[in-house]
């Protein structure tokens, strides 16, 4: 069996795997669907596709470091929207780089208040994150009725519009600088199969935002900084075992309070990437719960940084192809593509004999497929909520195989077993 | 020579307890030094201090004739203490190797760890000191003998060289002590110090060199084991005062309350901590459990009580089937129960009393009432709890005020009187007087007694030797999951008894 055989590679390989077998059913659904689309896999969708992933990849690494060292931090939508209103001002007064690393600053702040109340405190995680979602788009407004409004072009809803970051295109593969465009002429062949992954990965080379190359970077260096240095352990004993922690003599409050510093700094970067790089101006209610998103990012990643991009990619795509599908005809093909991947999940729980997982999946996967077939088009909600969608589902299959750290959580107080 | 350790004086007070009263110990390097006594003896509050998880109140410390002050773990690792934790200080999902090189981890430039040094490293201690575990395991995956190897690892990493040992044999089967012990032997015979904390008496006087007895927080004797007996060391654990005699007159029935057959608990590891137990308590007698505290009494009393699964036997509650009933259920065909932590377990301490009076009765008139016994009766509840009050003689100004404004004995009282006032069949009573004033223990024995008479079946759990001879019909002792012997509360003293509690002596009868 195909899956058997991935599971046995080392860990890039078997990403690679699991990449290829998507682009492949894409493609197949393209060219065998009822009606002819190229927009699955068009280079403008991967392009899209990976620049709404973004924010989501951001918020989840936000949760990471802070649920490795054991402080759910469901105030991550909050703390992305102080990314999204100091990104803001930060880009309209000093430039979209400075924009950024305020957005950074104040996302971070958000963390401040969470470590401090969780952490120095020992409130209730999900209380504080909570307030801090409350707190987050109140002081948001306020500081637009303060400060946008005495600017051109702003408001108390929205700030006047900023600069983005430079783009880079990658030379000779994506015909950056001047050099030939290999994929661009790969893509023309219109090959079955090649072109089509030529057009996918020619869209994520094109014009590519510094910042998403950076927040792309951030994946390795999250894993790096966790699982190999000295900083990263004791974050993580944080949230697996604090007593043991402090039992050899690890300053566990410490490390605690700058790992949700570190987390509502990244959910600040999203918040930023947001307003700089998507909408180019802050919008009241621009981040449309996406820290939320991060946050079953986190959990669908299994509490691991290629775990949290893989599903920051998933979750972005359904988004992605709302733009330029004005025929429709792309979002009716993800119909099939939903059925494929769920009957997919039907023949893995068979073979783990976990019968009533395989029995929803199967009903689930051909209801998406009878819908495929009877409808010609389907209405634009679909691909609106199948974003949340996938969260749930994959939360109904995948949930007994995560593994969150062990003492996540949990109120810790020092001396106290 | 200096001696490696030397404490003097050392006074601990908690509110209300004089944990450490005056202690002295003195243990000389290279030896294994057992620290015996009951719970509660101060045995771990001793250790803590020497640790510095506690600061004491008064005394010295001299470490091979340096006086020092510890205020954290990491200043008492900085000089060579080691503490081989009862509880595994492991985090599950981590390997051995980061489990053993937290806090002091070999970093290259940057933060980053030296992962090749710090397991040569590892293996360098393991192989000095016979240890063997592979170190990049995952924790999770290793059987307790190998964790607790792990946990000695990582103290040897950090180059301790006095070890304290807390109560090491009681999360391993025999096979595994007899491997620790060889263990404890290589460390000695390498010029470690260990400080041994165990009750068992066996074991401490075979791997001792030196044992010191501690009781009610004082030093009472430093021997050696050859100069002593299990006996005498039970004895000096648990002293020698006799009980005070509690006229108990017999009105035994012949019906059976409650019938334990074969009944088995796992535990987490699959191993019995209740080995079939088989009991029975007939209809006015008290039958009490003598034990030293984690031999599987409190699975026992959850087991009884239905929060326990149990893999083997059944209970019979007045001649029914309970082993598959729910918790509710037993309660409701007349299980009365005292729980051990009356905080913890038997009261809700933000809410007022009649509710707690409701706790465990909440399906019963006069506490419920209308279609079903689906509604909550306050009135019902307040005239119940009305009852109580007036019979039980718990202080309080009313029945609304929460239920942390009562002191422990009125809490006590409360409890005692809301099981009392449902007229169970069948009481399970678990250190139905632990920790309350004199007065309130009085009235709980009075009303203990009472219930008896009025024809209860109770099984009492009690660390309190005296209270035990004195109210029990028959005694029976659990030592490990087991039943080790059935006694007559009437020919025995605390002493006889303590030897029976710490595996001394196992004969079904005494002479």
């Amino acid at each position: 069996m195909i899956l058997d055989q991935i599971r046995r590679l080392p860990t890039w390989a078997r990403w690679a795997s699991f990449a290829t077998l998507g682009i492949l059913v894409l493609t197949l659904v393209q060219e065998l669907g009822q009606n002819e689309t190229s927009h699955l896999t068009a280079m403008t969708t991967s392009q899209t596709a990976l620049k709404w992933s973004i924010p989501i990849l951001l918020a989840g690494l936000g949760g990471l470091f802070a649920e490795r060292a054991g402080i759910i931090n469901i105030g991550l939508e909050g703390m992305m929207i102080l990314g999204t209103w100091f990104g803001a001002w930060g880009a309209f007064n000093f430039g979209p780089y400075s924009g950024i690393l305020i957005g950074i600053i104040g996302g971070a702040i958000g963390g401040l208040i969470h470590a401090i109340a969780t952490v120095g405190f020992g409130v209730d995680h999900i209380i504080s994150g909570v307030a801090i979602n409350i707190l987050g788009p109140f002081a948001a407004r306020f500081l637009s009725s303060e400060i946008f409004t005495g600017y051109q072009g702003g408001s108390v809803t929205q700030s006047p519009r900023v600069e983005s970051v430079d783009k880079f295109t990658m030379p000779f593969l994506a015909g950056g600088y001047d050099t030939p465009n290999f994929l661009k002429w790969l893509g023309d062949k219109d090959i079955p199969i090649l072109s089509d992954t030529g057009n996918i990965f020619r869209g994520v080379m094109t014009q590519t935002s510094w910042a998403t190359i950076i927040a792309l970077l951030l994946v390795p260096l999250s894993a790096w900084i966790l699982w190999r240095t000295r900083f990263g352990l004791r974050v993580r004993i944080s949230g697996e075992d604090p007593w043991a922690g402090e039992s050899q003599g690890v300053n566990v409050y410490r490390y605690k309070f700058i790992a949700v510093m570190i987390s509502g700094g990244l959910a600040g970067f999203g918040g930023a990437f947001i307003t700089i790089e998507m909408s180019s101006i802050y919008q009241e209610g621009g981040t449309t719960g996406r820290g939320f998103i991060g946050l079953a990012a986190l959990i669908f990643g299994n509490w691991r940084p290629g775990g949290i991009l893989a599903a920051a990619l998933l979750f972005g795509f359904p988004y992605a192809l709302q733009f330029g599908d004005f025929d429709g005809f792309a979002s009716h093909a993800l119909l099939l593509v939903n059925a494929i991947a769920l009957f997919g999940v039907t023949v893995w729980a068979i073979r783990k004999s976990k019968h009533a997982d395989a029995a929803i999946a199967f009903v689930l996967g051909a209801l998406s497929a009878i819908w495929y077939f009877v409808a010609d088009t389907v209405p634009d909600w679909w691909v609106k909520i199948l974003p949340y969608v996938i969260v749930i589902v994959v939360l109904i299959f995948f949930a007994q195989r995560l593994r969150m750290p062990a003492a996540n959580g949990q109120i810790y107080r020092r001396g106290q077993t | 020579m200096v001696p490696a350790i030397e404490l003097k004086g050392i006074t601990k007070r908690f509110p209300g307890v004089l944990a450490n009263d005056n202690v002295n110990l003195t243990v000389e390097e290279g030896e294994i030094h057992a620290v015996c006594g009951e719970n509660g003896a101060g045995k771990s509050t001793l250790m803590k201090i020497l640790y510095g998880m506690q600061p004491a109140d008064e005394g010295t410390m001299n470490l091979f004739g340096e006086p020092h002050t510890f205020n954290s773990p990491n200043e008492a690792i900085d000089a060579g203490i080691g503490m081989v934790h009862q509880h595994f200080m492991l985090a599950n999902q981590l390997t051995v190797l980061e489990n053993v090189i937290l806090g002091a981890e070999p970093t290259k430039q940057g933060g980053l760890i030296d992962f090749d040094t710090a397991s040569k490293h590892l293996e360098e201690v393991g192989k000095a000191y016979g240890l063997t575990v592979d170190p990049f395991d995952l924790v999770e995956s290793l059987e307790v003998g190998e964790r607790q190897r792990v946990e000695i690892i990582k103290v040897l990493f950090r180059g301790a060289k006095i070890l304290i040992f807390d109560e090491p044999t009681a999360v391993l089967v025999p096979q595994e002590v007899e491997e620790l012990f060889r263990n404890m032997r290589e460390l000695k015979a390498n010029g470690a110090t260990i400080i041994f904390i165990d009750h068992k008496l066996e074991e401490v006087l075979e791997i001792a060199d030196t044992i010191t007895v501690l009781r009610q927080g004082k030093t009472v004797a430093t021997v050696k084991p050859a100069d002593v007996s299990a006996t005498d060391l039970a004895e000096l654990m648990v002293g020698s005062e006799l009980p005070t005699p509690q006229i108990t007159d017999a009105k035994i029935s012949d019906t059976i309350g409650i019938t334990l057959d074969n009944v088995t608990v796992l535990d987490e590891d699959e191993r019995p901590i209740v080995d079939a137990v088989s009991l029975e308590i007939r209809q006015g007698e008290i039958l009490g459990i003598a034990g030293v505290e984690g031999n599987g009494q409190r699975e026992l009393v959850g087991a009884i009580l239905g929060t326990q699964k149990i893999s083997d036997g059944s209970i019979f509650l007045m001649g029914d089937d309970i082993s598959n009933k729910s918790v509710r259920s037993r309660r409701e065909n007349g299980l009365g129960y005292i729980p051990q932590d009356r905080q913890e377990e038997g009261l809700l301490l933000t809410a007022p009393l009649w509710e707690n009076a409701a706790l465990g009765h909440q399906t019963a008139k006069p506490f419920s009432g209308g279609w079903n016994q689906w509604f909550i009766d306050r009135e019902g509840s307040r005239s119940q709890t009305e009852r109580i009050r007036r019979e039980f003689d718990v202080r309080t100004p009313n029945v609304d005020v929460s239920a942390h404004a009562l002191s422990g004995g009125n809490q006590q009282k409360l409890i005692v009187g809301r099981e009392m006032v449902s007229e169970p069949s069948v009481l399970v009573a678990s250190h139905p007087t632990r920790g309350i004033d004199v007065g309130a223990q009085a009235s709980v024995w009075e009303q203990i007694r009472q219930a008896r008479s009025n024809g209860l079946a109770t099984l009492l759990i009690s660390a309190d030797l005296d209270e035990l001879i004195g109210l029990s019909d028959v005694i029976v002792v659990m030592f490990r999951g087991r039943i080790v012997a059935q006694l007559n509360p009437s020919e025995i003293t605390p002493r006889s008894l303590g030897a029976y509690m710490t595996g001394a002596t196992s004969e079904e009868n005494p002479a």
